[in-house]
């Protein structure tokens, strides 16, 4: 991740820039980020003057409003100064001895006084840097401690309520020296204190907010060197920082403890209080537009507030099946069981359903059976912290949000039926387990077949890849299914994001690119006419010829019903409705629409009985037609329709004849070309249909269907000598000509 | 009736067609076993309420149509069997009768049209409970919609 390879002079500098931002509501959120009251996980602390890195921070922001420079002036020498120890305590100065970093030479035993009046001629004088007008804010505004901390008992606080100025600025000159380490990679070495009297909740959140605030700082550094730095500033401060001193403290500090491990029960979930941090801490980087690159990926991969809420569900996962020891894999191998079982549960067969390989999936998606080691074994239920503790073994550190990403990737969706496949092979037993149960289900001889071939083994491995890959298959189509649901319903599904939406005169482009054979533009161009106006039954209607010259029926129809719709009578619109029905083998509606064609047209509209409508069968509709034909043998289109009527009927040779005769009518058609080359291509003629086809593509040379029935005819065909030899002499004829 | 006439039949006659050629006559050579199908047509709501009320489990039928929705094809009502004949190069509407076919398919006429249109993989229909195999594995495993001859439109 790129937040662990800034440089930290970078953050430093990104943090200085954010407390000198002049944006007040920003300075205000800093602010409370630092502070934090609400994350703060000790009660009574609630109040954000009460500690001391929030008074840092109120301190830092404060006096930021002024001059920048006032904050550069802060000379950092003062860090080293001590006050004389008022917290004598034997018990404590040993401790302090033995923390890293207390072996110093400014050991406070040593120039107590000369440091100490060194510290406060320093103070004086620093006074017209504006720090101590910020320190008189903070000693107005601070409010009492709270009286939790003294219910408690505690080591009294007790400089905080009378609070008469060296501690606090001693703190923040501590932390400044702390920051300033990080400038330039030095180690930081603490400097002896004299005893603040901070609260266990105070000290509380100096670790807490160091701990995390040391982290961005060193984001380039080691996790060790972090760790000592933060160590060596929490022990000049006399706090409890690193988790390996967590022994029993002696007893008088029976408080002291109860607070550690109320402390260390709200840190075992880990995320809380970081989470917050880090929502908190995305926000802020959108609102300032900084080229902050970890913030900036991370929000890419993951969208902002992204991983906390992944986090939090999968903690709600994890708690609620109280799956202790669950490591990444085995959960995303759960939501993609999970998936599984749920896909499989919408099956319908009783016997499916209380299968035993349901029932195996549907424990995998719970959490109850784990894969381990080629063995199916039950899940260990534990303890939440355990899990909660190897989480943050895995995920210790800065590197934690690297190892997530990684981990997510990897285990990413497309990766998971190579994952299933693996983990099926795997689990054999269960194999067996499951062919047994089909062996019941289904006739013995299936069973006996499949036993034979997991047997020897040829089965096993080839069919679990293949049945992955098809599942993988299954759930791009049904992605595929959702984002075209309409289409089957015979409602037209208008492209996205269509150029033609606002041109002036969508109608004439489309019909101006379907002249031009441009099909898919003249489709988008009427789609943006039917928009417009979609009472146009003419726009409607070439949209449809459009669809079915493009060999997509489904869409063709839908177009179709809405120009019919537009206007009932249109005698081309039906016999459009009436093929492409029969294309999709819906043989009453086919019949419908062309039987309306005989309604609605001017000379055979007698022929039409009205009774007949009710109950349309197909011979009845050809017998009409026929009629018809004879009427008026010079009308190419009732030969056309007969054609389509027989062709539904599948009466091919007598719808081959009639193509022929509306041809030889009609012979620059190229639809009817075509009619007469499927015609030809179903009733097993490719041959045949190929030449028809070609007619169609000379006159139309764009004739998306054309080229498709080509394809299938050359597909179906034998390529004996003969047939190929007639249909190389036809294109050389075709190019001489 | 030509009301319960199965989209299926087309696809049918063209096999049967497709089979007399020679192309039809390599495949029939390649593949060699016979094929059954039960295909369960379209059922109307109103005339399929119609019987099922004169039926005295009507009980039966509000579980069957709150399961499965009313009027929607289920695999087993009504079914038309087609056997697919390999071994001679035949499609029969009926039972095979030269004994027990090799694999039984059943499923829906319209799941049929999609599988012949190489719209629907056989394998994701078996999985989806689209599509019932009876019968020998390894004989249902070498069909292949590819068998089918893709109708041309007009």
């Amino acid at each position: 991740m790129g937040w662990v390879n800034i440089p930290s002079p970078t953050a430093f500098s990104l943090l200085l820039h954010y407390f000198s931002s002049k944006s007040q509501k920003k300075t205000m959120a800093m602010r409370e980020l630092v502070t934090g009251a609400a994350a703060c996980a000790v009660p009574g602390s609630s109040s954000s003057s009460s500690n001391p890195l929030g008074a840092l921070a109120n301190a830092l922001i404060g006096s930021s409003s002024k001059p920048l420079e006032g904050l550069k002036e802060i000379p950092t020498s003062t860090t080293t100064a001590t006050e004389p120890p008022l917290y004598q305590d034997a018990t404590a100065e040993d401790r302090l001895r033995g923390l890293p970093g207390a072996d110093s030479d400014h050991s406070f035993s040593q120039h107590p006084t000369s440091q100490g009046s060194e510290f406060l001629r320093r103070f004086r004088t620093s006074d017209q840097n504006g720090f101590a007008n910020a320190w008189d804010e903070i000693q107005r505004s601070g409010p009492p401690p709270p009286p939790a901390l003294l219910d408690h008992g505690l080591p009294p606080p007790q400089l905080q309520p009378t609070l008469d100025g060296p501690p606090q600025r001693v703190l923040s000159n501590l932390l400044h020296s702390f920051v300033g380490s990080s400038h330039g990679g030095i180690p930081f070495r603490p400097a002896p204190l004299p005893a603040l009297g901070l609260s266990e909740g105070d000290k509380q959140c100096i670790r807490d907010r160091s701990s995390i605030m040391a982290r961005h700082f060193f984001a380039d550094k080691s996790e060790d060197f972090i760790n000592t730095q933060v160590n060596a500033l929490l022990s000049s401060l006399d706090i409890d920082g690193d988790v390996r001193v967590k022994g029993p403290l002696p007893g008088r500090f029976q408080e002291l403890e109860d607070y550690w491990n109320e402390s260390q029960a709200a840190r075992r979930p880990g995320p809380p209080q970081v989470d917050r941090w880090v929502t908190e801490f995305s926000q802020h980087r959108i609102d300032h537009g900084d080229p902050n690159v970890w913030a900036h990926s991370f929000e890419q991969q993951h969208g902002a507030n992204g991983w906390a809420s992944e986090f939090e569900q999968e903690q709600l996962i994890s708690a609620a099946d109280q799956m202790g020891g669950a490591n990444m894999s085995n959960l995303s191998t759960m939501e993609q069981t999970r998936m599984l079982a749920r896909t499989l549960a919408q099956n319908n067969d009783p016997k499916f359903q209380n299968s035993k390989f349901l029932q195996f999936v549907s424990k995998m998606s719970r959490g109850e059976l784990i894969i381990d080691d080629n063995q199916v074994k039950p899940a260990a239920l534990s303890s939440p912290g355990d899990w909660a503790t190897e989480y943050q073994q895995q995920y210790s550190g800065g590197r934690w949000a690297d190892e997530y990403a990684r981990d997510q990737l990897s285990h990413g969706p497309d990766q998971w039926a190579n994952e299933f496949a693996a983990e099926r092979e795997q689990s054999r037993p269960v194999d067996d387990k499951w062919v047994n149960e089909f062996s019941k289900l289904h006739v013995d001889d299936w069973a006996d077949e499949f036993g034979r071939q997991v047997g020897e083994g040829a089965f096993g491995e080839s069919s679990t890849d293949n049945w992955a890959d098809t599942y993988d298959e299954y759930l791009n189509e049904q992605v595929v299914a959702k984002q075209k649901p309409d289409a089957s319903r015979g409602v037209y599904v208008f492209t996205d994001m269509n150029p033609y939406v606002g041109h002036p005169n969508p109608l004439k482009e489309g019909q101006d690119l379907f002249r031009k054979g441009l099909l898919s533009e003249a489709v988008l161009a009427l789609e943006a006419e039917v928009l417009k106006n979609p009472d146009n039954a003419e726009g409607w209607r070439l949209l449809g010829i459009a669809h079915a010259e493009n060999d997509d029926d489904q869409q063709a129809i839908a177009a179709m019903m809405r120009a019919h719709e537009a206007d009932p009578t249109n005698l081309e619109v039906l016999l459009a409705l009436g093929v492409s029905h029969t294309n999709e083998f819906e043989q009453a509606a086919a019949l419908k629409y062309l039987y309306g064609w005989l309604q609605h047209h001017q000379k055979y509209r007698t022929l039409a009985t009205p009774e007949l409508s009710d109950s349309l069968y197909y011979a009845n509709v050809a017998r009409l037609f026929n009629k018809a034909a004879q009427m008026a043998p010079e009308d190419a289109d009732v030969h056309i329709v007969l054609g389509v009527l027989y062709n539904l009927s599948r009466e091919y040779d007598k719808a081959i004849a009639f193509f022929q005769t509306a041809l030889k009518l009609k012979p620059q058609d190229y639809s009817l070309w075509n009619k007469l080359g499927a015609t030809q291509a179903n009733s097993v003629q490719s041959a045949d249909a190929i030449l028809a086809y070609q007619q169609a593509l000379d006159l139309k040379p764009n004739y998306v269907r054309a080229w498709a029935n080509m394809g299938i005819s050359y597909a179906n065909q034998v390529f004996t000598s003969a047939s190929l030899f007639i249909i190389l002499f036809l294109d050389s004829l075709a190019s001489v000509g | 009736m030509a009301t319960t006439e199965l989209k299926s039949d087309a696809i049918f006659e063209l096999l049967k067609r497709f089979l007399g050629t020679e192309e039809g006559i390599a495949v029939k050579n390649k593949v060699n076993l016979v094929y059954q199908f039960n295909i369960s047509p379209k059922v109307t709501p109103p005339f399929f309420s119609m019987i099922v009320c004169v039926c005295l489990d009507c009980f039966l039928f509000v579980l069957w149509s709150f399961s499965y929705g009313f009027g929607l094809q289920k695999i087993g009502i009504d079914e038309v069997v087609y056997t697919i004949d390999l071994k001679k190069g035949e499609v029969i509407k009926g039972q095979y009768e030269g004994g027990k076919p090799d694999a039984t398919f059943s499923l829906k006429d319209e799941d049929f049209i999609k599988l012949a249109n190489g719209k629907l993989n056989p394998q994701i229909a078996f999985m989806r409970g689209a599509l019932k195999i009876k019968g020998s594995l390894s004989a249902a495993q070498k069909f292949t919609p590819d068998i089918f001859p893709k109708p041309a439109k007009l």
